[in-house]
């Protein structure tokens, strides 16, 4: 119906300019009218009876403008702008009412918008390169497919061979993954990019140059880098002069060419603040002692590209499968690629990892809660309002105003009111989002750079969620105050409004609902977050069982795991007879990944956690032997299927006989094919995997030389030095290319931070709910009580004492915050529960550290919480209820 | 809407084909014009309310049958031209068509009836 369509689309364009059309029109009636009155004047009448004739022909003036208006524009269009300026008229006549109903909502739709501004920054916004929906990033898929960093690593041989071949891509791109480098007395961090790597990404200096193609093409000839924003400011204070200065990397010169803008995150897809960019060709003067230009197996790279003008996603798609189908068909592949995709460049890689989004749809939920709160807290306060204004809608339902469209006049005034709260929320998330995000910084840094290049800056896609958000606030929790009060029958609605006893009976019931509901919700959270608060003041005292100050040494000692371990080895035997160190083994490193194989040990089946142990691991990082021996050099060198046990293992596997000489059997790679070990020992249970539990079940396994675990180092920090070098010297590198850090500093502080992040966020979600649940109760207390002043009149003048009015009002306000409690406990502990149940796995994290999941420090505690604020928010409108005068209430009609 | 003894009032929904057909027939005129024919061509046996014609008229230029446009009248004043457009005038084709058909079903039913 291509004529209905021109119409809707003219009756569109008819809401704007109206004003000039309606002058338009007006000259045209005036032109027909002169015209008509000539005509008349030509048959004969005289000016004046032919300017009336004119007037009489053509018909009501009025009416006609009136008929084009009403057919130029969109009719419901009109009416909702005639609203809409009703509505804020209306709210500014109730200017408390607004305030406290747009800053609540502020507050429920802003806690939102803060989380969606977070995961629109790192998953949906795309980079800030030039043309951003041009860029692709390259993503392989390794059997079995698996998520991952690893999943974004290239090799250069690989990123020369898309680089030439591809047809699809204007450009591709290489950047390495960051190097710690060695400035003359600080580390940086660096990355090497391909010499076409801001120019294709289209990323320009702010100040000097980017790489020129051939700085990139022989090794070693252009030593320039390109400052990170944030590294400018932070070592030369924004220094114009700095261009052609040098600066000192792993003891060679490098020439300053220019400063990369704000906000540039470089392509890793892990946040690091990058100090400063090199060309690949610099790689060898930057990683000494690696070649990362030549093997096909060496994956140091992420590679980006830029689709050529012509080519569409799926056609680059294809090319790009099969120039990697091409590219792994000339070599052995170390790891085998099985598909190769494209996917949107975003801050972080891996964001269609259904983990990460189970995380962030977790996270939406709890927060959600709370806007459920903030909604119910607005329904309640439309139905106190509507109530008010009962009258009014009965006057204009009265005067013959249909019930349709006075629900569509209320249903706006919620959704303005809840506009405008989503406006203030935008505004509040956006300090939020800042806030959040120096804090997770500070936590994964140890200090705010400003250098993880993330934008935050509001866009489409948050501006959208909010208006959502907002709309759907309006509609939802405005639409059932809307209904209600239109329905009033005229007559008692036209009478006094308290004079009707007891009236409204299932009104005063759907307020109850929505206290239950928050206070249920409200319960959810602060039980949780009080379960969270308990668990991370546990985790500050909590001693993991192990030795924290052990140090663990890593280093890329080669690129073959085989030549690799011999060389790790090789150090190991190298510190040992260093004076300084006290202890040196080979083996898992606790609190930094699990693997949790299935044992079977006669008749039980279990799973268990398992690492390698050298011998001296254990007495390395302070473990106690309970019974049996370690693992001697000779075991370790031939590989024998040995394990030490850990106590609580030994009970649960050999609960009444001596594990020792027992056998175990392990599914160590989860196929079914068992490897059998036998119980050397048994060693004091630790918290390995992480420090929330000692582990239920773990097994030391006899480290056979031919895997390349971290070493681990047990010496005092003023060793570590003296370490290093001889570290390096033994593995033929540069001491900067060992690093060392105490498990203390690295794996155990993140799990305390954590623990503490977790917490202060529940913490601040809980008291936004809570403060928003006490003014729910308040509103609902002071409704009850205004409705029944005459109630309350009637009871004092048959004798009631304040104790029974005060009984009354109290446990009937008071009923809906017990059923809401009630069941917020009985979610809560289910919830606790279930999370507590995630236990029986080995590698899984205990929040609470250790308390019960009805910890009843946490449930009766909060117990008093919710009732001291009950009783708070009842208090004020209970002594309006015993100041009435029964005098004056029975006289309010 | 009988107003005046022996003059018809418009069926509903035949002003519009009136104004295309003489928009049709006539070029481009303003609304007095438009008007003012219709008057003449049916010798006055037509009430027109001339103020209705406007809601017509936009009525066509919301369907894109007719357009509109300013232009300079014969006594040099400014006035609003409207004139038919293609796919006006296939409407006009067929909707013309349709009322020839009825108009001679009509005619032979109300011949038999009298016969």
């Amino acid at each position: 119906m291509r004529d209905r369509l021109f119409t809707v689309l003219s009756r569109v364009r008819g809401l704007f300019g109206r004003r000039r059309a309606d002058e338009e029109f007006d000259t045209e009636i005036a032109q027909h009218l002169d015209l008509l009155t000539e005509e008349y004047v030509r048959r004969g009448l005289s000016p004046e009876d032919a300017r009336l004739a004119a007037r009489r022909s053509f018909g009501g003036i009025a009416q006609a403008q009136e008929t084009q208006r009403e057919l130029r524009g969109v009719p419901l269009v009109d009416t909702l702008w005639a609203d809409v300026r009703y509505a804020f008229r209306t709210l500014r006549n109730a200017p408390g009412f607004t305030l406290v109903a747009v800053l609540t909502l502020a507050l429920g739709i802003g806690v939102n918008t803060t989380l969606f501004s977070a995961f629109n920054a790192v998953a949906l916004k795309p980079l800030p390169v030039a043309d951003p929906g041009n860029v692709v990033r390259l993503e392989r898929w390794f059997e079995p497919a698996m998520n991952g960093t690893i999943q974004y690593a290239f090799s250069y041989p690989e990123y020369l061979y898309f680089r030439d071949r591809s047809a699809a891509f204007a450009g591709t791109v290489a950047s390495s993954w960051p190097l710690r480098v060695q400035g003359e007395n600080e580390e940086f961090l660096a990355q090497t990019v391909s010499g076409n790597y801001f120019a294709t990404l289209g990323i320009r200096a702010v100040l000097g140059r980017t790489f020129l193609p051939e700085e990139d093409s022989a090794p070693g000839a252009h030593p320039v880098v390109v400052l990170s924003h944030a590294f400018w400011e932070r070592r030369y204070h924004q220094d114009p002069l700095v261009l052609g200065r040098t600066l000192m990397l792993n003891g060679s010169a490098f020439t300053i060419i220019g400063v990369a803008p704000e906000n540039s995150p470089g392509t890793a897809v892990t946040p690091q603040p990058i100090d400063m960019w090199a060309p690949i060709a610099m790689q060898t003067e930057l990683a000494p002692g690696s070649n990362w230009r030549d093997d096909p197996n060496y994956r140091q790279f992420i590679l980006l590209a830029r689709l050529a003008p012509a080519a569409d996603g799926k056609r680059a798609q294809a090319e790009a499968g099969v120039l990697m189908r091409q590219f792994t068909a000339s070599h052995r592949e170390s790891d085998k690629t099985i598909a190769l995709t494209l996917q949107r460049p975003t801050y972080l890689g891996n964001t269609e990892d259904i983990r990460f989004l189970m995380a962030v749809a977790a996270l939406m939920l709890v927060v959600g809660l709370v806007w459920l709160i903030a909604c119910a807290n607005l329904a309640n306060m439309l139905l106190a309002r509507a109530a008010a204004r009962q009258r009014e809608i009965a006057v204009r339902l009265a005067l013959g105003a249909g019930r349709g469209r006075i629900v569509r006049q209320l249903l706006t005034e919620s959704t303005v009111l809840a506009l405008l709260g989503g406006t203030a929320g935008l505004l509040l998330s956006g300090w939020c989002a800042k806030l959040l995000w120096l804090q997770i910084e500070e936590t994964v840094l140890g200090r705010t750079t400003g250098a993880m290049g993330i934008s935050l800056a509001p866009d489409l896609r948050v501006f959208g969620y909010t208006l959502l958000l907002a709309l759907a606030t309006g509609v939802i929790f405005g639409l059932s105050p809307a209904l209600q009060f239109t329905k009033a029958d005229l007559t008692t609605a036209l009478k006094q409004e308290g004079a009707t006893f007891g009236a409204r009976l299932s009104r005063s019931r759907f307020r109850s609902l929505l206290v239950a509901g928050q206070v249920a919700a409200s319960t959810l959270l602060l039980v949780t977050a009080g379960l969270l608060i308990r668990g991370m003041l546990r985790s500050r005292d909590v001693r993991p069982g192990f030795d924290a100050s052990v140090y663990v040494l890593s280093a890329d000692f080669a690129r073959d795991t085989k030549k690799g371990a011999a060389i790790e080895q090789l150090v190991r035997d190298r510190l040992r007879s260093l004076p300084e160190v006290r202890g040196v083994a080979i083996g898992g490193v606790p609190m930094t990944g699990t693997w949790t194989p299935p044992v079977y040990a006669g008749g039980a089946s279990a799973r268990t956690l398992a690492s390698y142990a050298s011998p001296g691991y254990l007495s390395t990082l302070g473990i106690p032997l309970l019974r049996g021996r370690d693992f001697t050099a000779l075991e370790s060198q031939r590989g024998d299927p040995l394990a030490i046990v850990s106590k609580r293992t030994a009970e649960v596997l050999w609960p009444n006989s001596d594990p020792i000489g027992k056998r175990l059997q392990l599914d160590l790679h989860f196929d079914g094919a068992l490897k059998e070990f036998a119980v050397i020992g048994v060693a004091a249970d630790v918290r390995f995997a992480n420090l929330s539990r000692v582990d239920p079940l773990h097994a030391y396994l006899n480290y056979d030389g031919s895997r390349l675990d971290p070493l681990l180092v047990k010496a005092s920090p003023g060793a570590l030095g003296a370490i290093r070098n001889e570290a390096a010297t033994a593995a033929l590198t540069r001491p900067q290319n060992v690093y060392a850090s105490s498990l203390q500093d690295g794996p155990l502080r993140m799990q305390r931070v954590f623990a503490r992040m977790f917490a202060q966020f529940a913490a601040l979600l809980a008291i936004l709910a809570i403060t928003l649940a006490g003014i729910g109760i308040y509103g609902v207390m002071a409704y009850l009580v205004s409705r029944r002043v005459k109630e309350i009149g009637v009871l004092m003048a048959l004798g009631a004492d304040a104790g029974d009015v005060l009984r009354t009002v109290i446990l009937q306000g008071l009923r809906p915050v017990i059923v809401g409690s009630v069941l917020g406990f009985a979610g809560a502990g289910a919830l606790s529960a279930v999370l507590h149940s995630t236990l029986s796995f080995p590698g899984s994290s205990d929040l609470l550290y250790g308390l019960p999941w009805w910890d009843p420090v946490t449930f009766l505690g909060i117990t008093l919480l919710l009732a001291a604020i009950a009783a708070l928010a009842s208090a004020v409108p209970a002594r309006r209820a015993l100041r009435v005068d029964p005098m004056v209430a029975l006289r309010w009609e | 809407m009988a107003t005046e003894e022996s003059k018809s009032t418009i069926l509903q929904g035949t002003l519009d084909l009136m104004v295309l057909t003489t928009l049709n027939s006539m070029g481009p005129l303003h609304g007095y014009g438009i008007a003012r024919r219709i008057e003449q061509v049916s010798e006055d046996a037509i009430a027109l309310n001339q103020g209705t014609i406007y809601a017509a008229l936009l009525r066509l230029q919301q369907k894109h049958w007719i357009s509109s446009s300013w232009g300079n009248s014969e006594h040099n004043r400014r006035a609003k031209f409207y004139a038919i457009t293609a796919t006006g005038r296939k409407h006009l084709e067929s909707e013309a068509r349709e009322w020839d058909r009825m108009a001679s079903v009509m005619g032979k039913l109300l011949a038999a009836g009298r016969g």
